[in-house]
């Protein structure tokens, strides 16, 4: 009866401990966040943005920040400010990789493709020479042209950046509810399959005592 | 607590992991059957303590929890932690699949070390002699982990004393709240399921 009885009180106490767990957890789950950095960056004219922030939307501040090119060399490098914020100039018109190390071991890296529309921007006199050929016919002269396509970008920019930001907010998201429970419940049965190959161990050392018993 | 992929060297990743697949061994050698449900639901509360955020300074802290782990479950901390960080790595993205030893010894080795030296007082003083030991047990515990991570740090060209004051600075809170977080559980298991507590020195 007691030996019954055991297991049962500690299931009780544990489960005890659980529900306390997930009454202090459960309302901040809107507002998590925790230890990880992300990195963004997006481009804006000639110039790149790069912006840092912890999960549930907290700066990195005076973070550094790296700039490599694929080749793997260093192009520049700074600090981001106390929005967690850095932005610098396109250097090289390839793909930029962006590594941001924030103190206590965070970091992480972002990569933003600097190529098509550093080209356009770093030289207006050439914009675009696919537009500028197929609109020849049209007898337009290229300096119309090269005001249309900056026309064109700003007018980009501006329509664009609801939506970058709109990309920026959703990746601060935390972990979601669905996520949390998972892990959870991927714990649970992490756990019971150990329980259940322990109890098959024990189970059948205990038959074979029985055994040994109704020998002697 | 959670140190991100690529900012260590291969040969702390090594030593963490190795260090790690021993306290592991050790834990598993350790955690008998009437236990494992213990087991689990305290990894389940390590697991989500990570989302618990505490503002501070220019940087992102959380609970850990490895004070209270290390006093429950002794040993079978270890085990636990691995779990539960490997979870918050997969699912979270919280640290990393490389730095899983690292990580997991920087936790779970204070928590051992908390164990041995909070949990016979604990179990025996009166009752707010034991309250201001579970304080201390989820202080400590916190506090070591500080250490320790700056320790691991070093290799990183990031000098031991700036790193460890960076880190110990902003785990402030988190100590206090850990140790509050610690001393209340062991006040509401002490009157609800003093066995939880008792049952640790039996297996331990």
């Amino acid at each position: 009866m007691l030996l019954a009885r055991k297991p049962r009180l500690s299931w009780g106490a544990t489960l005890t401990v659980l529900a306390f767990g997930l009454i202090v957890a459960l309302p901040m789950v809107s507002q998590v966040w925790a230890h990880k950095v992300n990195v963004f960056a997006w481009i804006e004219g000639d110039t790149v943005f790069v912006e840092g922030y912890f999960p549930g939307g907290k700066k990195s501040q005076d973070s550094l920040v790296e700039v490599f090119n694929p080749a793997g060399t260093k192009l520049l490098q700074g600090r981001t400010n106390e929005k967690g914020e850095f932005s610098f100039k396109i250097p090289e018109r390839t793909d930029l990789k962006i590594v941001l190390t924030a103190s206590m071991g965070h970091k992480n890296d972002f990569t933003v493709s600097a190529g098509d529309v550093g080209e356009v921007r770093a030289s207006p006199s050439s914009p675009a020479q696919s537009l500028a050929e197929s609109v020849k016919d049209a007898s337009s002269h290229p300096a119309d042209l090269s005001q249309l396509e900056g026309m064109i970008n700003r007018a980009l920019d501006r329509k664009l950046a609801p939506v970058m930001k709109l990309i920026r907010d959703t990746r601060k998201d935390g972990p979601s509810i669905t996520e949390i429970i998972g892990g959870i419940g991927y714990i649970f049965g992490l756990f019971g399959l150990v329980m259940y190959f322990k109890s098959r161990k024990t189970g059948t050392r205990r038959k074979a005592q029985d055994g040994e018993h109704k020998a002697h | 607590m959670h140190i991100s992929e690529g900012v260590l060297s291969a040969p702390v990743l090594v030593t963490g992991a190795v260090l790690t697949a021993a306290g592991v061994a050790v834990g598993l050698k350790k955690m008998d059957y009437e236990k494992i449900p213990q087991v689990a639901v305290l990894t389940s509360a390590f697991f989500v303590a990570s989302l618990i955020r505490v503002p501070v300074g220019p940087s992102a802290v959380h609970l850990v929890l490895n004070g209270l782990l290390g006093l429950v479950l002794g040993w079978a901390a270890f085990p636990a932690i691995l779990v539960g960080l490997a979870l918050q790595g997969l699912i979270f993205q919280f640290g990393g699949l490389t730095t899983l030893g690292v990580n997991t010894f920087n936790i779970a080795a204070p928590a051992i070390l908390c164990y041995y030296l909070f949990a016979r007082g604990i179990a025996h003083k009166n009752s707010s002699v034991a309250m201001a030991l579970a304080f201390a047990c989820g202080f400590f515990a916190i506090l070591l982990s500080s250490l320790l991570v700056a320790l691991c740090l070093i290799f990183t060209g990031e000098s031991f004393l700036q790193a460890a004051k960076v880190l110990v600075l902003a785990h402030l809170p988190v100590m206090v709240l850990e140790g509050v977080v610690v001393a209340f559980c062991l006040a509401f298991l002490m009157k609800v399921k003093p066995e939880i507590l008792g049952a640790t020195h039996a297996a331990g």
